[in-house]
């Protein structure tokens, strides 16, 4: 049960929890800078405490829910159907390979631009950051589907919808969760970015504020709790995945 | 009037002057794979098409089971010309073409999901795909996927797929291709046993030739550049038949025969 | 067969171009919010020959050859002691994996109290946004050498030294350059993200500065030559990639 690589892991996750904890008693650094384990601890009793808390995590929230959702509307359809159909790939291939390169948070202020520095824009980065992903990865799911398969299905006379329905689907449905779950820690990055760079509420928000009050302790237990919330909705995600893999391959 | 149009039944299966052209990729011009083939093939008969790779075996098989469309020439089934795939014609590939998402009982239910034979609920489709799980001896492996199966086992399940659906014609692809020897001999025997219960009309495509006479009524022996039939056999050895068949001396002078002609 | 992709691609974004400067010309969109082609072509060439346009690109390319090229180095040399070692693997586990999935950009905050506004907080966020990528791929790479393959080097007699030069190391390179394809796209975010937020210069800054101005078609023309500057970099590794690659099959 406790074998050599939890050891080893554990030791120097501890060990480095404690030069952090121990490196500013010990003056070395400037425990305003750095900050310590225990005060972030601390730290995050008081925020939750705190009035605005919950309305900025809640806001936060919306906003990734919206946008994310968004992206997987648009995206998966999309994504198949282009995936689906050579001649719309060609046209839309070379914009979204353009997007897709593009560091997609440069959009940032021309998205404040269109949409102000409300909760729409926050939604648009979520969706732009999400869909990109999910799009592609759709499409490449569809484009990896075995020829032979859709051969079969032809064999026994299927029409275009039923060979998109039990074939292209099923047999890309690996692969667009795994845009889904690309697309996730993307979108989570883009509202909480966003927020950071221009915004009223929200965790980002937060994040900022507490930075320009040198509260270094509040800030790393809200980054620590945005990083908490990817990662469990990512392994919620890979946790499908590997359901799917295990019933699929 | 053709006198023995009276007396003999019309072929089941006839192909009239097939030509098969496929472009090569890259714009490298065309491959004509099957030139100008002329072939009946009667009702309730197993014939077998054997030929080195690159005869256009499979694609003659394939434009009988409309999946490849002839560049001139045609294909007919009962007398109507072929266009597509249809009920009265199934296919047993040689890669299985299982879906891996789908379990055993599934994969055979495929085929009759996609024609839903009139009248028939789900649960109807259901039991039959049961039976011919059964019949392929894949009992208790119902809920196993693909890959959970040896390369016998999925092709039974393939077999299984194109029977359930109940068609007039079976159409395989060299299905025991990739199998190994030993496999491959035991599947030949096991697809004999359930051919022989109804005698539907059967196509079967291998590069073996001990397999092409061990389960045929008739060879089709073909050559390849350009695709065409050199040779047709018919194999008169008694049926039902065993592993005592392949020893016998007229299975070995049929070897010899088609030997002579590849 | 290239050929018509390719074309269709470049006919792709000109119908893009010809259907936005119209709408923008007949009164459809308000130019405010999206700017013309026209305008933009203008707006750079104007910056092309003031030499804002130059000044921008190379603050912003200094910042990444910097912070990406820290990554390249730490994160090869973590990822090949991670993948030689096993301890070492299993040390850097937990922080890679917190690196991965943490908003890192969210540490912009804690660089800035740390390094100030400006250059060195933006290598900084390029540097920690890149490494991780780099170094999970090296280690990756490294893991997924054909054991076969070393006992068969092995069997002829082959050292160590042997095994890294003659096996290990090609073995590893077609991942390990994705790897550094990937950290790539991510250390441009950190470029332009780490200038969006504080800079006195660079294309980031620039984007920001317009946008702060409400002036749309500069702020777009500097958007744009982000993007260009992300096609061609990706494009660049695709093709360093497809060389080292090309024994691959899959």
């Amino acid at each position: 049960m406790f074998n050599y690589r939890t050891l080893v892991s554990t030791i120097t996750v501890m060990a480095f929890l404690a030069v952090w904890e121990f490196a500013p008693r010990a003056g070395i650094v400037d425990a305003t800078f750095t900050s310590q384990p225990t005060r972030v601890v601390a730290a995050g009793f008081e925020i939750i405490r705190t009035a605005g808390f919950l309305h900025d995590v809640s806001v936060s929230l919306s906003e990734f829910a919206l946008g994310f959702t968004l992206a997987i509307a648009v995206g998966v359809p999309l994504g198949l159907v282009l995936g689906r159909f050579p001649v719309l790939r060609y046209v839309l291939d070379p914009p979204i390979m353009a997007i897709y390169a593009t560091p997609h948070l440069a959009l940032l202020p021309i998205i404040v631009v269109w949409l102000g520095i409300g909760m729409q824009s926050k939604i648009a980065v979520a969706f732009v950051s999400g869909v990109i992903p999910i799009l592609v990865n759709a499409m490449a799911g569809v484009r990896g589907v075995d020829g032979s398969w859709i051969v079969a299905a032809r064999s026994f006379s299927a029409r275009e919808w039923d060979v998109f329905v039990k074939v292209i689907l099923p047999a890309s449905l690996p692969s667009v969760i795994l845009g889904i779950r690309l697309g996730l820690s993307r979108a989570v990055l883009g509202v909480v970015v966003a927020e950071m760079y221009q915004s009223q509420a929200g965790v980002g928000n937060e994040i900022m504020r507490y930075g320009s009050e040198f509260r270094t302790d509040y800030l790393l237990f809200d980054v620590l709790l945005v990083s908490l919330f990817g990662l469990t909705a990512t392994s919620a995600v890979r946790a499908l995945e590997e359901r799917l893999w295990t019933a699929g391959e | 009037m053709d006198a023995r149009t009276v007396v003999e039944p019309a072929p089941h299966i006839q192909v009239e002057s097939l030509t098969v052209v496929y472009e090569k990729p890259k714009a490298a011009g065309t491959l004509i794979a099957v030139s100008n083939v002329n072939l009946d093939i009667a009702r309730g008969t197993f014939v077998t098409i054997v030929g080195p790779s690159g005869c256009g075996k499979s694609s003659l098989l394939l434009s009988i089971a409309g999946l490849v469309k002839p560049a001139s020439g045609c294909v007919r089934v009962n007398g109507k010309p072929v266009s597509a795939p249809g009920r009265d014609r199934a296919v047993v590939f040689q890669d299985f073409a299982l879906m891996p998402w789908r379990t055993v009982i599934d994969n055979v239910r495929f085929g009759l999901e996609l024609q839903r034979p009139r009248g028939l609920t789900g649960g109807d489709l259901t039991e039959r795909a049961c039976r011919y799980v059964e019949l392929v001896g894949l009992k208790g492996f119902e809920h196993y996927h693909p890959h959970q199966l040896s390369g016998g086992m999925r092709q039974r399940v393939g077999i299984a797929r194109a029977l359930a659906v109940d068609p007039e014609i079976l159409l395989l692809d060299e299905p025991f291709g990739s199998l190994d020897a030993q496999t491959r001999d035991e599947m030949g025997s096991e697809l004999l046993a359930i051919w022989e219960r109804n005698k539907k009309t059967a196509l079967f495509v291998t590069h073996g030739i001990d397999e092409a006479i061990f389960l045929a009524d008739q060879i089709v022996v073909m050559a390849r550049d350009p695709g065409r039939i050199t040779k047709i056999i018919s194999v008169d050895l008694p049926r039902p038949r065993t592993v005592e068949t392949t020893d016998s001396k007229r299975f070995i002078e049929y070897r010899r025969q088609i030997r002579e002609c590849l | 067969m290239k050929t018509a992709p390719a074309l269709v691609g470049i006919t792709s974004f000109a119908v893009i171009l010809l259907v936005w400067e119209s709408a923008v010309r007949f009164g459809f969109i308000n130019p405010f919010f999206v700017s013309e082609p026209s305008a933009i072509a203008l707006s750079l060439s104007r910056a092309a020959r003031s030499g804002e346009l130059w000044h921008n690109v190379t603050v912003s390319l200094r910042e990444f050859a910097i912070g990406y090229g820290l990554s390249v180095v730490i994160g090869v040399l973590a990822g090949a002691l991670a993948g030689r070692f096993r301890t070492v693997e299993y040390a850097l586990d937990p922080f890679l994996w917190f690196l991965y999935s943490a908003p890192l950009i969210a540490f912009y905050p804690i660089f800035v109290l740390w390094f100030g506004l400006g250059v060195p907080t933006v290598i900084a966020m390029t540097f920690l946004l890149s490494v991780t990528q780099i170094a999970t791929s090296t280690l990756k790479g490294i893991q997924s050498v054909n054991p076969g393959l070393l006992r068969a080097a092995r069997s002829f007699g082959a050292t160590d030294r042997d095994l890294l030069w003659k096996v290990v190391l090609p073995a590893t390179v077609p991942m390990m350059t994705a790897g550094l394809r990937l950290g790539i796209g991510r250390a441009l975010m950190g470029v332009v993200v780490g200038e969006l937020f504080g800079a006195t210069a660079g294309l980031g800054y620039s984007i920001s500065y317009y946008g702060a101005l409400l002036k749309t078609t500069d702020m777009i023309a500097s958007l744009i030559v982000v993007v260009v500057l992300g096609v061609l970099c990706t494009q660049g590794l695709t093709a360093v990639e497809e060389r080292f690659d090309s024994w691959r099959t899959f």
